[in-house]
């Protein structure tokens, strides 16, 4: 799923280092919102204004364990 | 009308105790903040600032940003703030362009090309240059507009007047503070008494909601069209349950659709909301209220009352009033050709209704307006033409579902290389600011030109 995200983020978002440990400081509110939005299309998740967290947004893996819980309670 | 300086003076003895700023959770009153200011401004000119002189610094999206500022002023210099994420190098090529003597005698006001001129109590000081704001805008290259305190304190007079700014209020701003949107609301804000909440930007939705905890009755703040959609798609619920406190919201800077200006009515149902149509050459110039007189778009209302509007025969929007601009700093040709006779001639396309309100519908220029930045494709092609992978490219606009429009890059690799959007927009780093890297790529054969070999924009449009 890593890979995944990564692949479908970094083409929406070429200017983005989304390798960083401090991921959620180089986005600015499109970056965010482009993230929520392709994430929640891909995946069928319901995801706010609420999960747009910086601790939920802080590197790629936090990404991913953000979309994993999205998908077990929708599970 | 006192200017911005002598007016946040006044209220550091009127109300000492009242907020001014807030920012991240730190508070300066009134009277801390003129202190602050007055601090700054003897720190500037103990370093050398002189009356008249550029002050080149970054903009950052907290008090220290407003203390310079107004302290910079305070000196009688020109304050010219730049994108955070503006290249070293383009840094350097502003401050060299400003410091240069034809540059620093285009700042004395007397010598304004084709302004409009008046004199105060016999003095000039108002008139002449307090700040320089680097645009794409209306030429489509990067200049630096000066604009006056004269002309700042008629914008902040057409926003007072039309959208009616009060003491009571906090103005959120959450937009870059060297762009004319958000920098033209530290005015009316701060000349009325009211309190200005400034946030990096929107991106944490989370941190712009609990702002309307705070113990204040009205609140307000200036939202470009995307960030409204943003808003819209991923916090509708959170923007209901604060209706009751949003005195108003402006839009401006890009186009609004109809769905949205329908869905913010709906979903504030007692907030005033405005589309504004203003550039940093114009000034503020136009307003219209859609939550009271319906939702149309492109259409922007009638012209303030510092400001007047035509339209000329090849359909294109022409501006005149106290809210322009003094010229472009050190461009006096380039002045000419947008600023004649006291007007500016603008590269926007509308009409005059039967009761004389503005109707926009596009642009006459190849910029693309990228949520209410302005981007010159030229100049995003020069800067790829030095990425050496890369045989031929062109920008162009692209549809987008929340930007509206953003610039697309298609582009030609040379034989036998494989070239990724990221490394272009990598290459790019450094090079332009941020909202002019293209968001979109596509690798094709060709680029399509014209029999003399320029580039064929109108065959992608």
């Amino acid at each position: 799923m890593k890979e995944h995200i990564i692949e479908l983020l970094s083409s929406a978002l070429p200017m983005v280092n989304l390798e960083s440990d401090f991921l959620f400081s180089e986005l600015d509110s499109l970056g965010v919102t482009t993230i929520l939005m392709l994430l929640s299309e891909e995946y069928g998740i319901e995801l706010e204004a609420k999960d747009a967290t910086p601790k939920n947004l802080k590197t790629i893996d936090s990404i991913v364990r953000m979309v994993e819980e999205k998908l077990e309670k929708k599970a | 009308m006192l200017n911005l300086e002598e007016q946040v003076k006044l209220f550091s003895e009127q109300t000492p105790d009242k907020p001014a700023v807030i920012c991240q959770g730190r508070t300066l009153s009134y009277s801390a903040l003129w202190q602050a200011v007055r601090e700054k401004a003897g720190s500037l000119k103990a370093d050398g600032l002189t009356d008249g002189q550029p002050y080149v610094f970054m903009t950052t999206q907290d008090e220290s940003f407003i203390v310079t500022y107004l302290a910079v002023h305070l000196c009688g210099a020109i304050a010219v703030p730049l994108e955070a994420s503006t290249p070293v190098e383009r840094q350097q090529q502003i401050r060299d362009e400003l410091n240069g003597p034809n540059t620093l005698a285009s700042f004395n006001g007397n010598e304004m090309v084709n302004g409009q001129r008046s004199m105060v109590n016999g003095k000039w000081s108002n008139d002449k240059c307090s700040d320089i704001l680097y645009t794409t805008g209306t030429t489509g290259k990067a200049k630096g507009v000066m604009i006056s305190a004269r002309t700042w304190s008629a914008n902040a007079e057409n926003l007072i007047d039309r959208l009616g700014f009060t003491s009571e209020q906090l103005f959120i701003i959450c937009g870059p503070l060297n762009h004319l949107g958000s920098l033209s609301k530290i005015y009316p804000t701060l000349m009325t008494g009211g309190t200005l909440y400034l946030m990096q930007s929107l991106k944490d939705l989370g941190a712009f909601f609990s702002v309307f905890e705070l113990p204040f009755t009205k609140f307000a703040t200036f939202l470009v069209p995307s960030s409204i959609r943003m808003l819209l798609q991923f916090a509708p619920n959170e923007l209901a349950a604060v209706a009751s406190k949003i005195d108003f919201i402006e839009t401006g800077a890009a186009a609004i659709s109809q769905s949205d200006m329908e869905l913010l009515c709906q979903t504030l149902p007692h907030s005033r909301l405005f589309n504004t149509y203003a550039s940093t050459e114009t000034g503020i110039v136009c307003s219209y209220e859609f939550s009271k007189y319906g939702c149309v778009p492109g259409l922007l209302g009638k012209p303030m009352k510092h400001s007047s509007v035509r339209i000329d025969r090849d359909g294109r929007v022409i501006c005149s009033g106290q809210t322009l601009m003094s010229g472009y700093a050190g461009a006096p040709e380039l002045t000419a050709q947008v600023l004649i006779n006291g007007e500016i001639h603008t590269s926007d396309i509308g009409t005059l209704d039967a009761d004389g309100m503005l109707h926009l519908q596009g642009r006459q220029d190849d910029v693309i307006n990228v949520g209410g930045y302005k981007v010159n494709p030229l100049e995003v092609e020069d800067a790829v033409s030095g990425f050496e992978p890369i045989a031929d490219c062109i920008c162009i606009p692209a549809r987008h579902i929340l930007l509206g429009t953003v610039p697309k890059l298609l582009y030609v690799p040379k034989q036998g290389k494989d070239v990724k959007p990221k490394d272009i927009a990598d290459f790019l780093k450094g090079r332009l600011e941020n909202y002019k890297i293209p968001l979109l790529y596509e690798v094709v054969d060709a680029i399509k030109r014209t029999y003399n070999g320029k580039l064929d924009r109108k065959a992608y449009k």
